[in-house]
């Protein structure tokens, strides 16, 4: 659909080797299905374990795990795989299929050469006492104690009451459940006089949780759910459980010889500074990826760095696994077969006009500009998403992308407004991961559009320059609408936001040129909606036939 | 990994047969993907976007960017209104593709005079997609060069991405959904904000000035043997909700829930918007009644009291969940692998959920249980993952 301009290839060579960061068991299946696609592999975790032992992910309702054991020996095994413990990532450099990264480990400082980088962190687990108003204590237990003493001893609660509090402190998630899912099965298998749940909304949004919740309450479980945390009162002898029930109205009280307090599961406390060093964006809650659709599922801002497990969300073991294999998928794509074709032209430096002014470093989304000898900046085609940001941004003009080079876009805006006649004018600058898709959708659809409407494709919103706005007015076009993606949705993360700015930039111009600011519009809308990108051209042609004719036109 | 001159065929067109597909194809096999129905994209192609004044990650935008990368990749070959009737061998099989009776809208007849004459008969007619436009002729029926007629094909591998079937209200009869024009499923909803731009209630075209969800409408039943949750519900319901009151401000949107399950990581801040625009209501309304306006009266209990409250609302949406694919038993038979106790395809190995009991043979999203989109993405991804490993050690 998009506009594919022939160009010349380049070749160039693609370092195979392959960072893991993390030997938990996200960690041990990157290594091994990224070894058996033929790939060198580094990995590093900073404990002195690899495998199970290494992960603070929560031992219940997994399978066996000596399977998991098997995993790590296989690995051990393997010899394309370098496996270091007591090992953290220092630093790092490059840009995907030319990383360089810095390791220490107790003896050294190592240096590898690799050509993408698995993320493979663990959770961390938080229990929530203070939320509850509580201090751990012999009736008060977080949720990982209980697992270990019932590890320890199936029995360790026989003829013994125990409660559980969860979902008042936090949102939770569904791995909160089946963890409290998991003991309370083992809490009945082991003899326990009576189990109860009190929990706000109860996370069953994964496999097999609504059935286990099932299981509990057969076993004799009894679960409360309410909109508010329980009166808890804490003794000696255990806790009383209180609440208001409306529906009974009256007062229900438990008295448990054990409490067991709920955990937050979130981002293990390395992820903020692994975030730094290889400069990706930190998402919600500390995660290392962007809540942005163009991310499903491993993928980062930057090409070649992906993440998998806890680094990305908190799901079971089995979406962790999930989570390895397209990280293993996706550096085989980046990796290939060491060598890859890519286009002279996708984003080139005028090194005459440069002032090495940093602009370009600082603006690229993607972490693809980086630093050659004489201060050179180089765009690597790699890594290079092509959005244009940085071209726009850019004070000398000294960067071209290949296809939307400044007189490739300049030259269209004067030769497609030329057969406009009475109708309005204008001109809409698309987006061509958005709006552009949506244009061809109303257009295809024989939606009712502007006939004096004319498109122009932009990769991203963020290669709109200022210039190409005013050049539309001076070309005699009523009116221009810049159309991004929603905010949250731009490919390149930022381009949306330059395109606004700019908009916000021209308006003020052309103002001071006696132009009504509403001739120019940004609009925000997503592919699929052929509808609302005719909603917002019919809108602006409205408005400019009350405005009349643009006085420059 | 010699995987050149292999070739696998993905059973499904919907997110995750596209995404499985197109994964394939990139690591350089050939792929023979069938679709049952006339068009590919499945039910994601047929939901709108949910964004209010930013995106709200529902994905419903990255299935069009899939169905777009599928039709421009060359190593995947497009069969549509098609189904496997007969598998024969065990690696690699032998797969016969038959009609599956359905048909391709008439483009013309649909959108030829302009799309506003019948929005919902051109949207269907086009497979709701610009995308899916390569695939027809002008004048009616599938355009030989890109859609194969069924026909024998073999394949080193076989995925199973065929999806789920949206949970049949009509099971629930109390809501009566085919008797009550303004009582709708959370898909109609959304077919209908594909289509229209915003949301209408079908009686009398009106933008609704006071509507309610009703989660839950098939999934997590009891009653039903319904013991799953659905998973995406909650997230395209308080989505779709959000972004409706955005549109239109002054709507007045009930939610009815027994839980609340998260979205993405954003969750936290996202549900303190909902919870701050919309009502949130404990409780699962059964008996729908109309008033003489069109309206839906309902009656559910207060949670402060206890006692029975009535309302009338101009809209109901149900939000239906996500059932196990109608074809499954058919399906699992021709194929020689088995379903769970839900009646999804088994995947019975934790380690890998790609994989069926059955080598050679896989499965990837809703085929295997219910989940969201993004959820699918990666389920397919893991599945190409897992069919690349078995084509290499093959």
């Amino acid at each position: 659909m998009t506009a594919k301009l022939e160009t010349a290839m380049e070749q160039i060579e693609i370092a195979t080797g392959v960072l893991v960061v993390g030997g938990g068991m996200t960690g041990v299946a990157t290594a091994l299905e990224v070894a058996q696609q033929g790939y060198p592999v580094t990995l590093i975790e900073a404990g002195d374990q690899v495998g199970p032992a290494a992960e603070s992910r929560p031992r219940t309702g997994l399978p066996d795990v000596q399977r998991l054991n098997d995993m790590a020996a296989r690995l051990a095994k393997t010899d394309s795989v370098e496996v270091l413990t007591a090992a953290r990532l220092d630093a790092a450099a490059g840009v995907a299929g030319d990383f360089k990264v810095w390791l220490s480990t107790a003896e050294d400082v190592l240096e590898r050469r690799v050509g993408a980088i698995v993320v493979a962190a663990e959770f961390d687990t938080t229990p929530l006492f203070d939320a509850y108003g509580l201090a751990p204590g012999e009736s008060v237990i977080g949720q990982s104690e209980v697992e270990r003493r019932l590890a320890e001893d199936p029995r360790a609660f026989a003829d013994k009451t125990v409660a559980f509090v969860a979902g008042f402190a936090q949102n939770g998630n569904p791995l909160v459940m089946q963890r409290i899912f998991h003991s309370v099965k083992a809490l009945q298998a082991g003899g326990a006089a009576g189990v109860y749940v009190y929990v706000g909304d109860l996370k069953v949004a994964d496999d097999g949780l609504e059935r286990q919740y099932r299981l509990g309450r057969d076993g004799g479980a009894i679960y409360f759910k309410l909109r508010q945390a329980p009166a808890i009162a804490v003794s000696e002898a255990g806790a009383v459980i209180g609440f208001h029930d409306p529906v009974v109205r009256q007062q229900i009280e438990v008295a448990a010889d054990c409490l067991v307090v709920e955990e937050a599961l979130g981002v293990g406390p390395e992820c903020a500074d692994l975030a730094a060093i290889l400069r990706i964006d930190i998402g919600p809650q500390g995660f290392l990826q962007s809540d942005n659709i163009y991310r499903f599922p491993v993928a980062t801002n930057r090409e070649g760095i992906f993440v998998a497990g806890a680094s990305r969300e908190v799901r079971s073991l089995p979406w962790a696994l999930a989570d390895a294999r397209n990280a293993a998928l996706r550096v085989a794509e980046v990796l290939g077969d060491g060598t890859r074709l890519v286009p002279r032209d996708k984003a080139v430096v005028d090194i005459g006009k440069c002032t090495f002014c940093l602009t370009c470093y600082r603006c690229c989304p993607h972490g693809a500009i980086y630093w050659q000898a004489e201060n050179k900046p180089v765009i690597s085609p790699v890594a290079c998403q092509g959005c244009g940001i940085c071209a726009s941004e850019c004070p000398m003009d000294a960067i071209q992308i290949g296809g939307f080079s400044d007189e490739q876009i300049r030259s269209q805006i004067g030769a497609k407004l030329a057969d406009v006649n009475g109708d309005p004018a204008i001109v809409a600058f698309c987006c061509q991961n958005s709006a552009l898709v949506a244009g061809e959708m109303a257009a295809a659809f024989r939606m009712n559009l502007p006939a004096g409407l004319r498109t122009i494709q932009v990769p991203c919103a963020g290669k709109i320059d200022l210039q190409y706005i005013l050049d539309a007015f001076v070309s005699g076009a009523d009116g221009v609408l810049v159309m991004a993606c929603h905010p949250g949705n731009c490919k390149s993360e930022r381009g949306n936001t330059y395109a606004g700015w700019r908009v916000e930039d021209a308006q003020r111009l052309i103002a001071g040129a006696g132009l009504e600011p509403e001739r120019l519009r940004f609009a925000t809308l997503a592919a699929n909606m052929g509808t609302d990108f005719q909603a917002i051209v019919i809108d602006m042609e409205q408005k400019i036939r009350d405005l009349g004719k643009s006085r420059l036109r | 990994m010699n995987s050149q001159t292999k070739k696998v065929m993905v059973i499904g067109g919907g997110i995750a047969g596209l995404t499985a597909a197109w994964e394939l194809a990139r690591a350089g096999v050939e792929v023979a993907l069938v679709e049952k129905a006339a068009f590919l994209g499945g039910h994601g192609i047929q939901y709108a976007c949910k964004a209010t004044d930013e995106c709200q990650q529902c994905g419903a935008c990255g299935v069009e960017k899939m169905l777009a990368n599928v039709i421009d990749e060359p190593r995947i070959r497009v069969y549509l209104a098609a189904e496997a009737a007969e598998v024969t061998g065990d690696g690699p099989f032998t797969v016969t593709l038959r009609a599956s009776g359905s048909q391709p809208g008439a483009v013309d007849a649909a959108c030829g005079q302009g799309y506003d004459k019948d929005p919902g008969a051109c949207a269907a007619a086009r497979g709701y997609s610009v995308h899916n436009a390569v695939f027809y002729k002008a004048d009616g029926g599938f355009d030989p060069d890109r859609v194969a007629a069924p026909e024998t094909v073999t394949a080193d591998a076989v995925v199973v991405a065929t999806g789920f079937t949206p949970f049949n209200p009509d099971e629930k009869p109390t809501y009566r959904y085919r008797e009550l024009a303004n009582v709708v499923t959370g898909l109609d909803l959304e077919r209908t904000k594909r289509i229209y731009g915003e949301v209408r209630r079908p009686s009398d075209g009106a933008v609704p000035r006071k509507m309610a969800f009703i989660q839950c409408v098939g999934s997590r039943d009891e009653r039903l043997g319904h013991l799953w949750c659905s998973q995406a519900c909650c997230p395209y319901a308080l989505r779709s909700a959000l972004a409706a009151r955005h549109k239109h401000p002054d709507l007045d949107i009930t939610v009815f829930y027994m839980d609340i399950q998260n979205t993405t990581n954003s969750f936290d801040a996202f549900y303190e918007k909902c919870r701050q625009s919309l009502r949130f209501v404990r409780t699962i309304p059964v008996d729908m009644y109309e008033t003489e306006d069109g309206g839906i009266r309902t009656r559910f209990m207060a949670e402060e009291d206890g006692l029975p409250v009535e309302e009338i609302f101009d809209l109901v949406v149900l939000s239906v969940g996500i059932m196990p694919g109608a074809d499954n038993p058919v399906l699992a038979g021709t194929l020689g692998i088995e379903l769970g106790t839900e009646g999804f395809f088994a995947r019975p190995d934790l380690l890998n959920t790609s994989a069926t009991a059955r080598g050679g043979l896989f499965v990837a999203g809703t085929a295997g249980g219910p989940m969201t989109i993004s959820g699918a993405m990666a389920s397919a991804g893991q599945s190409a993952a897992a069919v690349l490993h078995y084509l290499g050690r093959a």
